[in-house]
Parts: C-alpha cells; sequence; structure tokens
C-alpha cells in the first residue's frame, strides 16, 4: 500500500466533488468517499474509473434500515499497477428504491446492477437488462437479502418466462443446452442462435446452482462460515478461504505469522498448478486428443494425493483458519512436496512439448475463442482469460497479500519486454493454453521459494470481540482470477453481511462474446480453455 | 507392476492393481471414532462447535454420542476442540443404504475397506450377472460446490481407471442405468432433476453423492435448497464425505448394483 498515491486520491477527489462527498474514511489500502446524494453516483465514478483509471472491483449492496436509514451501496475500485488502493464510493438509496445505473458508462457494472435488483428489489435507473440472475421460479416480490426475509422460507415455484435475446432471419435456428450437460460439469444453460454450424449469438442463463451462500453465512458463526468460503467453488478452496479470512483478519485487526503466510502462498500454488493442468487437461479432451488429457490427468491425481497428505484433503479443504493456517508444513512435508512437484513438472515439460508437437491439436486451439481485448477490457475480465488477451492483471502483484511480494523493481527494459509480449497476446483458446502453462512452471517455483520457512507460528489467535459494523475488503487470486471478498460484522461476531465476488463472476460475460466467430462444435473447447466455475458464479 | 523407467510419455501401466499405490494418509478425515471415557462434560462442547448439527443432541436413552454421517463435513473442528473424546480416523466412511443408516451408533465398528481393485473387480462380476453388459451412468450435478465432481473425474483418470471395470459415464439418462447425483439440489435444479430421472429407463438406481446431497451438508435447508437428494428423487444408496473419494465412490456403486440384483433374485 501506498500512502503517497492515497493522498493524492484523497486530495484530488476532495478537490473535484468538494460539495457531493460528505465524508472521507479510511481503512489500511481502501479509500471510502461517502456521497450526500446517490444521484451523484454515476459522475463519482465516472472519474475515478475512466480518469484515475482504475477496474471495477464489485458493487456491494447491505440492507442497513436497522442502523442506519436505508439500503447502501458501496462501488469499490481497484487501482492496480503498484499503488495498491481500494477505492469505495459510498451512498444511501432513499426510500423510494432507485438509483442510477452506471453500466452504459462501465459496462462490468450491469451484472452487479441486476444481482442488487434481484436481490434487494432496488431498482437501477437507466440499465436496459434488468432480468432474473438467480431466484427462476421464485414468486415475483422476494429479496432474499434484505434482513426482513427469513433464511429458511420456502416459497412456492411459480412459472417465470426468461426472455433470451431472439436473433431473427432466414435460416436461424436455437440450440438450447443445459442445464443438465452432457459430461461431468456443473449445471448452466446456453441458448445458441445459429446459422448453419456458425454461431451468430450465445446468451448464457445461469444460476442453477444458487445455494443463497451469502443470505446463509449471515447466520454462521465466524469459524463455520470459513467451511463455507471453501465450498464456494471446491476447486478453489484455498483462494476463497484465504480471501474470507483476510478480510476478516482486517477488520479485527490481527496480523498473521509470517509463517502462515507463506504457507497461504503455498497452498495456494499448489491449487493453481493442479487446476491448471486439470484444465489443460480438459483442452485436451475437447479438441479430441484423448491421449494428452490421459497423460495430464495422470499428473493431477498425483498432485491431489500430494494435496491430501499434507493437508487430509485432496481439494486442500481445511487448510486456512483466521488468524492462521490450520496446517503446518513440516521440514518432511517440504521435502515431499519439491520432489513431487519436481518430477510432476519434468513429466509435464514433456507431455506439454508432444502437445505442442501435433499440428492437429494446435490448429483446433489457434483462433478458436478469440476475445478481443477492447470487449475483456469493458466487461472487467480477470484472471488467466485477461492475461491471455494482452491486459497485465494478477492480484498477487497488483494487490499483494499472504506472502507475496509486490512485483520487483524492473528496468525500463524489462517493462517494455513485458508489455511487448503483452501484446503479442491474441486471447485464443492457444493463448489461454500458453499462459496456463507458463504459469504452471511460475507457481512450481513460487512453491519451492515459500517453502524455505525458517520462521515460526502458523496461528495468532482468533479475534475476540470485533467492534459491530466493522467492514473490510479480502482478496485473493485464484487459478480462475481476482476473488474479492466484502465482510460486515455485525453484533457478537455475526456476519451481518458477506459480500462474495468470485472470478467466474466477472467473467463469465465475456464468453458471449469469445464464441462469434466460431461453430457449434468448437463451443466446449472454447468453454473449457475460459475454465469458469458455474457454483463460483450461482453462490 | 509399474513400469516407471519409461516415463510418462512411454505408454507405462499408471493404473492401480494393489492397495499400497492407493494409500491413505494418516490426516485424511475419513470417519470419526469416540472415547466415550474421555466425555465428561465435553459432550456438549463438541456438539457446539459442529457447523451442521451432524453431532446429534445428548437424549436420556442413548448412552453413546451419535453422528448422522449424511450430514459431517468432516471439518475436524469437533476433534479439534475435544481431542480426548473425537478422533478422526483415516478410514473413509461408507457408504449405505437407507438415510437413517448414516446416523451410527459410534462405537468401534469401523468399516473393512477392500482394495480398490478388489472392489472394482467384484463389482463387474455382478453387473455383467445383472445387466449382462456394462453399467452407464449419468451424472447430474444438482448445485454442488463442484468438489464432488472432481472426485467423478478422477474415477475416470487413468489411476482409477473405472471403465476396466466395465463402467462407463454416459451423456443422456436415456441411456443411463445409474444417476450419480452430487449437491444439496438447489430450488433451481429440482425440476431438472426430476425430469433427469424420469427420462431414465427402469430400473432407476440412484446415489447421492457427499454430504450435500446427502442432507444439505453445509448448505442445509434453505430457501434455494431442497435439504438433499432424497426430497426429490427417491435414493437407493447414500455416500458420506465432503468429498467422496473415489475408492468410496465404488463402494457406493457395488452397494447399490448388489441392491438391485438381490431385488431381482
Amino acid at each position: 500500500m501506498n500512502t503517497i498515491y492515497l493522498d493524492k486520491y484523497k486530495n484530488e477527489m476532495l478537490e473535484k466533488f468538494a460539495d457531493k462527498i460528505d465524508k472521507v474514511e479510511e481503512n489500511g489500502n481502501e479509500i471510502h468517499f461517502i456521497l450526500k446524494d446517490v444521484n451523484d453516483v454515476p459522475l463519482t465514478c465516472n472519474h475515478v474509473y475512466s480518469i484515475l483509471g482504475t477496474r471495477l472491483a464489485t458493487i456491494i449492496c447491505t440492507d442497513e434500515l436497522g442502523i442506519k436509514n436505508g439500503f447502501v451501496l458501496r462501488y469499490v475500485f481497484g487501482k492496480e499497477n503498484r499503488e495498491d488502493i481500494f477505492i469505495f464510493i459510498t451512498a444511501v438509496v432513499s426510500q423510494s428504491l432507485f438509483f442510477p445505473s452506471i453500466a452504459l458508462q462501465i459496462p462490468a457494472a450491469a451484472l452487479y446492477e441486476r444481482e442488487i435488483k434481484e436481490m434487494f428489489g432496488l431498482t437501477p435507473t437507466g440499465n436496459p437488462d434488468t432480468r432474473s440472475l438467480v431466484l427462476h421460479e421464485f414468486p415475483e416480490g422476494i429479496f432474499p437479502l434484505r434482513k426482513e426475509f427469513l433464511l429458511k422460507t420456502k416459497v412456492a415455484r411459480q412459472q417465470r418466462q426468461y426472455q433470451f435475446l431472439k436473433v431473427e432471419g432466414d435460416g436461424i435456428c436455437e440450440i438450447p443446452v443445459g442445464p443438465v450437460h452432457a459430461g461431468i460439469i456443473e449445471p448452466g444453460h446456453f441458448r445458441f442462435s445459429v446459422l448453419g454450424e456458425n454461431i451468430i449469438n450465445l446468451e448464457t442463463r445461469l444460476g442453477y446452482a444458487h445455494k443463497g451462500i451469502e443470505k446463509l453465512a449471515e447466520s454462521m458463526k465466524l469459524d463455520d462460515a470459513l467451511l463455507l468460503a471453501e465450498r464456494i467453488s471446491g476447486d478453489e478452496s484455498v483462494a476463497n478461504s484465504t480471501a474470507y479470512c483476510q478480510a476478516v483478519e482486517k477488520i479485527s485487526g490481527i496480523r498473521i505469522p509470517k509463517r502462515a503466510e507463506n504457507i497461504r502462498v503455498v497452498f495456494g500454488e499448489m491449487e493453481r498448478i493442479y487446476n491448471h493442468i486439470s484444465t489443460l487437461a480438459g483442452i485436451s479432451t475437447d479438441a479430441g486428443f484423448a491421449f494428452g488429457a490421459a497423460r495430464l490427468y495422470i499428473l493431477k491425481e498425483r498432485l491431489m494425493q500430494l494435496n491430501e497428505s499434507l493437508s487430509g484433503s485432496r481439494i486442500l479443504f481445511g487448510v486456512n483458519r483466521i488468524g492462521g493456517v490450520r496446517c503446518d508444513i513440516s521440514a518432511q512435508d517440504s521435502r515431499l512436496v519439491i520432489s513431487t512437484i519436481g518430477t510432476v513438472l519434468r513429466d509435464f515439460d514433456k507431455i506439454i512439448s508432444f502437445l505442442k508437437a501435433k499440428s492437429s491439436f494446435m490448429d483446433r486451439l489457434k483462433d478458436a475463442g478469440r476475445i478481443p481485448r477492447k470487449a475483456a477490457q469493458d466487461l472487467g475480465v480477470v484472471g488467466v482469460v485477461a492475461r491471455a488477451a494482452g491486459i497485465d492483471v494478477d492480484t498477487r502483484h497488483d494487490h499483494p497479500y499472504a506472502g507475496y511480494l509486490p512485483r520487483n523493481h524492473r528496468t525500463p527494459q524489462q517493462i517494455i519486454e513485458d508489455q511487448i509480449e503483452m501484446e503479442k497476446r491474441s486471447g485464443d483458446a492457444l493463448a489461454r493454453f500458453e499462459v496456463r502453462v507458463r504459469e504452471v512452471r511460475n507457481s512450481a517455483a513460487m512453491v519451492e521459494e515459500m517453502l524455505d520457512l525458517d520462521c515460526d507460528g502458523t496461528f495468532t489467535g482468533m479475534p475476540e470481540k470485533i467492534t459491530p459494523y466493522r467492514s473490510a475488503l479480502g482478496y485473493s487470486e485464484s487459478h480462475r482470477g481476482q476473488t474479492v471478498h466484502w465482510i460486515m460484522i455485525g453484533k457478537d461476531n455475526s456476519i451481518f453481511r458477506y459480500k462474495i465476488r468470485t472470478a467466474s463472476f466477472c467473467n463469465w460475460p465475456i464468453i458471449g462474446h469469445a464464441v462469434l466467430k466460431d461453430i457449434v462444435p468448437d463451443f466446449p473447447l472454447v468453454n473449457k480453455s475460459l475454465d469458469l466455475s458455474y457454483s463460483g458464479n450461482d453462490l | 507392476m509399474k513400469d516407471k523407467t519409461k516415463g510418462i510419455m512411454g505408454n507405462s501401466i499408471e493404473t492401480v492393481r494393489d492397495t499400497d499405490s492407493l494409500f491413505i494418509p494418516d490426516n485424511y478425515r475419513g470417519s470419526i471414532a469416540f472415547n466415550m471415557e474421555s466425555a465428561n462434560g465435553k459432550r456438549e462442547l463438541a456438539e457446539s462447535v459442529c457447523p451442521t448439527k451432524a453431532l446429534l443432541p445428548f437424549k436420556e436413552n442413548y448412552s453413546d454420542l451419535l453422528l448422522d454421517y449424511g450430514k459431517c463435513i468432516m471439518c475436524g473442528y469437533c476433534a479439534e476442540i475435544t481431542p480426548k473424546l473425537i478422533k478422526i480416523n483415516s478410514k473413509p466412511a461408507s457408504p449405505v443404504n437407507t438415510r437413517a443408516s448414516m446416523i451410527e451408533r459410534l462405537g468401534p465398528q469401523i468399516p473393512s475397506l477392500a482394495s480398490y481393485e478388489q472392489t472394482g473387480n467384484e463389482l463387474r462380476g455382478k453387473i455383467q450377472e445383472l445387466f449382462g453388459r456394462s453399467l452407464a451412468i449419468r451424472e447430474v450435478d444438482a448445485g454442488s460446490c463442484n468438489g464432488c465432481e472432481v472426485e467423478i473425474t478422477a474415477l475416470n483418470n487413468p489411476i482409477y481407471d473405472i471403465e476396466r471395470f466395465g463402467i462407463h459415464f454416459v451423456s443422456s439418462p436415456r441411456h443411463a442405468d445409474l444417476l450419480l447425483v452430487t449437491g444439496p439440489a438447489s430450488k433451481n435444479m429440482e425440476v431438472a432433476l426430476k425430469r433427469t430421472y424420469d427420462a431414465m429407463p427402469g430400473p432407476k438406481i440412484v446415489i447421492a453423492v457427499g454430504a450435500c446431497a446427502c442432507s444439505g451438508g453445509i448448505f442445509g435447508d434453505t430457501y434455494s435448497t431442497t435439504g438433499g437428494i432424497g426430497n426429490v428423487i427417491p435414493v437407493d444408496v447414500y455416500i458420506p464425505g465432503c468429498p467422496p473419494r473415489p475408492q468410496t465412490l465404488l463402494c457406493g456403486i457395488l452397494l447399490a448394483i448388489g441392491r438391485t440384483l438381490s431385488h431381482t433374485k
């Protein structure tokens, strides 16, 4: 975090919007501008977004009718490039239950506004699309995240039509797919409009895996909600639990021991390696090359066995705890990790060079699912998908957390080389394939570096009593991209509001743009190369 | 035996052939054992930390603690707070036929587990007897966190290679003999799950995979979940775990086939 930048933005905003800002609050690397009027949101957000050059991290709505005077909206913008700042624009929605939409200026905001409309019943004026997201056949007038709504309420099913975008013209057909798919994957519905084999339009309808996680967390103890965080998306358990723990630790002012920070990095990177290998295997399957997939799945299995011998869970459940980590890594474990990852990496290199020598495989990936950089930027895409489209975002460097270090000082030459590398990335399935291969190697090196655990202590203790209504942002980089969790503590260490935004939420909208130059049989390959979680999106 | 000298690209056989190669580490959280001698006053403490209420409240007529494996997500919180009373065991809890039998009277009874290959071979025999052909499975995710999917996918990798036992995963319920269902059955998946079940030809076998599918697990029974697959379609076998490991999944399939076989005789 850089206090110089923090002051700079504070002064700049205060100068420009003196009559609009009621209050400014700081909380670590967060700076909150509390507006007098919700109608000033578009103006201020647009300034923060386009003039200060930030990315929309999340939009949080809370029902604070009981403690303040209404629903509170918090627009969170992340400032990257070594500045490590989160700018919050906060405003209270008046009795009218309307708030101005910012989706036309900041397209990434559109989905958040739909979510707020559905879960809180606040209407974003000016947002052209307010269709339902996760409450498929729920009756009208049910707003689960309002405090007056009780978690266990059972509502009757009501038939509701979902309006898909209709493509008309000679020879246009619709192909509905899902929610139950042909493979062993999660539920979701895809509606293709095709002309022959060419995809003219693709619309996704998700929400089938909606389990009410955010509402459920409000009834849970802090320790139990950690288990819930691990199960937001089973294969991102470390990333999500890390983000959750960091938010709680930030609220209660706990600093965890260095060793625990490094262990979080080790598990986070182990998670990235086994999942990237799994995705690469999936790409190979969907490109019709079962042999490559089979070889890569062998490596994944070895890594899952390694996960288990360290943490007692094959998918790394139970690694984190608030105030540290639950499982330590002994010297013997370290040696096991280094030797296993070493052999896996040697085999990995052999398989990858074999795959790259197969022209039929490489041709299949090249140009499939190409994502235009502009679209990726506008929709706020994160993670591997963004990096493969030449957008240099990575929470591990942009907002260093746990044992991650800010990016080393680079010489002007290195900076230019990095920029050229980014420019070269074309955003197709092949680029995503290559970025993943590169990240597997980087992560392996990072694990080895972090395993030098000469410092002591894995746990500092739980927070005793947290001041009610304090809040903080926790974040991490899962193998899918930036994960942002925001927690507001209620009375007696309860959770007042738990807002989760996984990378999948940001990345799902891009799929409709990625397939526009493809044919229907390419879709599984493109989908797999994007590696999106349904559960992490639907919550 | 494995030929390790040729390396990953040398067509080496990676498939497990014996128990040793599928060694379960000691710290795996598979089942729970109680030492009732040190239960004094600790029982309530253990019950109070359980996030899914899997440790059932004490009743006068039971002298033992009761654990509902259908709810337990193996977080290990109870063992952490009362280490003398509760021990986590690495032997995985076994699949059962009825929801009620997941609530176990805990004593020393830990299920014995045959080797992966023995289980598979027994299963192959029974599938042959029942169908005279291979077994077709359809998997449905009814709102799981995708942890169970990771393990079901693992069954198809060259190490577990479930196809060698005559089991394959099919893409349509119309081709399926058996339905593997994961997740707490989210309300949004309720209709799709029912329709998938209806589309299957008889005899229909349904397996609920993981704590969520058995009882709703950590997601429980809320406005957006149905509190377990059993509330949507009839279930033949329940597999505990969060997520269950591939060996346990295979045991669950064996149990389901064995049961159907005994019904047809």
